[in-house]
């Protein structure tokens, strides 16, 4: 496997998971997450404090990441958001909110980070958890592990949302609130329980995503662009949209910025962000639902048709 | 079974409903007429606590319940079914009618769902279909038997008959008509198919602007010709036999 696949691989399984995070949110709660970057952040740095301090390997950290993750989520949900979409506050208020929350936890990251120096002498600025990786069959073990996680991750949730009673409850609450209050499903819970959902996933997005790139406080902040970006690609309102969506932004970026290189030379890469947010671009042009959007089954069987008439 | 006492609601800053007050008793049909806009269908709401409730008294079985949350009010065996978005599209009459019944033990709710497959056998041939493909009809049948699936001592009916073919909309009342008689349910029904709903009626209230116009007998209503053809477009026996002896203005000098 080509190194940049590999590390696009990695990069897109954790922008996927962020982007399926904010997703999540939007349909459920009206609202877009941007505390999603210190969340992912967060969650960075909770594998990074395992592994420093515990030793091991990063992937045994992911389910206290998710803990943690889902904690920020109820820590925003009871702190901002309950109380907001009790007084059914416009989905701009719904939104700086989180904005501010995002602030106050990249606040607490950087705090998070001196009191790593200070008290364990670690150097938590500039972190690269990919030293802590193994080989699998010949590659990166994080480029096999994490797509299959993320795949593992999003068959879970798929079951959970069909196959469970809490799980359709949820989506009667997506389509219907009102109706689904009249049949007793409490909202709040919902709400709740997505916040939970939502917060893990973007924590273990984030953490997925150090995996590849350079762990700092500020990781967060320099990628939300790109998650906004795999949420809107995926239509916002299906997540399973908005996780592949996530994932295609990530390849395109590291696929982009690759073959773009060779071509032009290593000044593109100063444009990186540029390529996925086209790409992004001219799927809303084509298609302004976007991943959601295109009609699948008409384009297979109009294939199909073009296929079966060229036998013939 | 439920009173409403000068109750006063609207949405956000609008208000909708001035002093209003209305009784339905138990184990019958109350019926509210009257003309759009008249804020019937925000009563409901309101009851339901999903419009803005300003000040006043909702009594559920003498316990105050306004303020409440929806599916605290769904809790306590207030069954709504709204006029629009009373069933979950994207959900099979299967699932619809499990998260009707939401509240009961998983096995209670199969049971209960197969007896609704029973009262409404329409609903069994399309049991694994998405609800958005039903058509109108067969929705308000499902949007019922959701209503019913909760084992309601109360239920609030938002214009059931409104976009059904007149055949359809008959087997709705008819169905309404069963659930009081048979099974005992107090109904409190809005309904823009006025004439047919005070028909099956036994109280009612003619809502106007927010206020109450009349309140009495239903069948009374329907003897009250100048309310019915100012408010309900209904022609009473009286104005048929006007119209017969008026004579035309083309042949008259």
């Amino acid at each position: 496997m080509a190194p940049w696949m590999a590390s696009g691989l990695i990069y897109s399984s954790g922008l996927a998971l962020t982007a399926g995070s904010i997703t999540l949110l939007y349909i459920v709660t009206r609202t877009f997450n941007f505390a999603v970057a210190s969340m992912a952040t967060f969650g960075f740095y909770i594998a990074y404090t395992g592994i420093s301090l515990y030793g091991g390997l990063p992937y045994q950290y992911y389910p206290l990441v998710f803990i943690f993750g889902s904690f920020l989520g109820i820590v925003c949900y009871f702190g901002l958001n309950r109380h907001l979409l009790r007084r059914q506050a416009a989905e701009i208020t719904l939104m700086m909110s989180t904005l501010g929350y995002d602030l106050l936890l990249l606040s607490f990251i950087q705090m998070y980070a001196d009191f790593l120096t200070h008290t364990y002498g670690l150097f938590p600025r500039r972190v690269t958890l990919n030293v802590h990786d193994f080989e699998l069959f010949g590659e990166r073990a994080a480029a096999i592990i994490l797509p299959i996680v993320t795949i593992l991750l999003l068959t879970l949730l798929h079951f959970f949302l069909t196959r469970t009673r809490f799980g359709v409850a949820m989506r009667a609450t997506i389509e219907n609130p009102v109706l689904s209050g009249a049949s007793g499903i409490n909202s709040d819970l919902v709400y709740m329980v997505s916040w939970v959902i939502a917060g893990g996933m973007a924590s273990v997005g984030g953490a997925f995503m150090a995996m590849a790139m350079t762990g700092t406080p500020t990781m967060g902040m320099f990628t939300i662009p790109l998650m906004f970006a795999g949420a809107i690609l995926g239509g916002l309102t299906s997540l399973y949209g908005g996780i592949l969506g996530g994932f295609m932004i990530g390849m395109t970026e590291y696929a982009g910025i690759f073959y773009l290189s060779q071509q032009l030379g290593p000044w593109v890469l100063g444009y990186r962000m540029g390529i996925p947010l086209m790409l992004m671009a001219a799927t809303l042009l084509l298609f302004p639902r976007g991943l959601a959007g295109i009609p699948l089954a008409k384009l297979i069987n109009s294939l199909v048709g073009k296929k079966r008439g060229e036998s013939a | 079974m439920l009173e409403v006492n000068n109750l006063n609601s609207g949405y956000g800053k609008l208000q909708i409903l001035y002093d209003l007050s209305i009784e339905a008793p138990g184990k019958g049909i109350t019926v509210i007429v009257g003309p759009n806009g008249a804020g019937k269908t925000t009563l409901l709401s309101t009851v339901m606590g999903v419009a803005k409730y300003m000040s006043g008294d909702i009594l559920f079985e003498d316990m105050p319940i306004q303020g409440k949350l929806t599916h605290e009010l769904a809790k306590k065996g207030i069954s709504y079914v709204p006029q629009m978005g009373n069933v979950f599209a994207e959900l099979s009459v299967m699932d619809n009618l499990s998260m009707a019944g939401y509240l009961m033990p998983k096995e209670e709710s199969k049971i209960k769902a197969d007896q609704m497959t029973e009262i409404f056998p329409v609903l069994k041939k399309f049991i694994h279909r998405d609800a958005g493909t039903l058509s109108g009809g067969e929705r308000r049948m499902l949007a019922i038997a959701m209503g019913l699936m909760k084992n309601p001592k109360l239920m609030l009916l938002d214009e059931l008959s409104t976009d059904l073919a007149p055949i359809i909309a008959e087997k709705v009342m008819m169905e309404i008509a069963r659930l009081r008689d048979e099974l005992g349910i107090t109904i409190l029904m809005v309904e823009q198919m006025a004439k047919r709903a005070l028909e099956i009626g036994d109280t009612a209230y003619l809502m106007v602007s927010g206020e109450i116009r009349y309140s009495g007998k239903a069948s009374d209503l329907l003897h009250e010709p100048e309310l019915c053809s100012m408010y309900l477009g209904i022609k009473t026996d009286s104005d048929q036999i006007a119209d017969l002896t008026k004579p035309s203005i083309e042949g008259s000098d």
